[in-house]
């Protein structure tokens, strides 16, 4: 999880960044202490919000296909380790995402994720918010 | 198998959180909170993870 350190430049620009798990309450305040993450971690363990996001349920082929492998090692080993795979909590073949929502409630920019290694980088994230925010 | 979806799906993000605004979650302390309220104040960035991990 990489994204938290980028939160003091995501508060320069004046946007919130706020994660969401699949999982409990208990869940998502173990996954904080963990990481050390000092951001709002929501709980939804229904899946709920995944499907307003339009998030997809993944194949086989793209939760363990060559591509997704291979993209996700290279990742891995970019980041010396810092992004990895933890335990599996909820449902596995759930593929997350990124959304920017600006204040009357039109989607800025969306990242939603298309195997498992497809995820948008904090860098990303923050350009989007940034451009929404302007 | 791990509930995997038997044929490949498309993502469908919305063009309005409308949707999304309506739904309330519960956060790491147990707290509500209603998605709608997140942006209220200025943008916000979301984020859907795979998993606490």
């Amino acid at each position: 999880m990489q994204l938290h350190r980028a939160r003091s430049e995501f508060e320069a620009a004046g946007i919130s960044l706020v994660l969401i798990g699949q999982g409990t309450p208990r869940q998502a305040a173990h996954f904080r202490r963990r990481f050390e993450i000092d951001l709002p971690v929501l709980a939804d363990e229904r899946r709920e919000s995944y499907r307003a996001a339009g998030a997809k349920v993944a194949t086989v082929g793209e939760l363990l296909g060559p591509r997704s492998v291979r993209r996700g090692l290279m990742k891995s080993a970019r980041s010396r380790g810092a992004i990895r795979q933890g335990k599996v909590i909820g449902h596995p073949a759930q593929l997350g995402g990124a959304m920017v929502v600006r204040r009357d409630g039109t989607v800025a920019w969306s990242h939603m994720s298309e195997d498992a290694s497809d995820n948008a980088s904090p860098a990303e994230i923050l350009a989007a918010a940034r451009t929404s925010a302007a | 198998m791990l509930g995997v979806a038997k044929e490949r799906q498309r993502t469908r993000p919305p063009d309005r959180a409308d949707a999304l605004a309506e739904i309330t979650l519960l956060d790491h302390e147990g707290r509500k909170v209603r998605l709608g309220d997140l942006w209220k104040d200025g943008p916000v960035a979301l984020v859907w993870l795979r998993h606490y991990g």
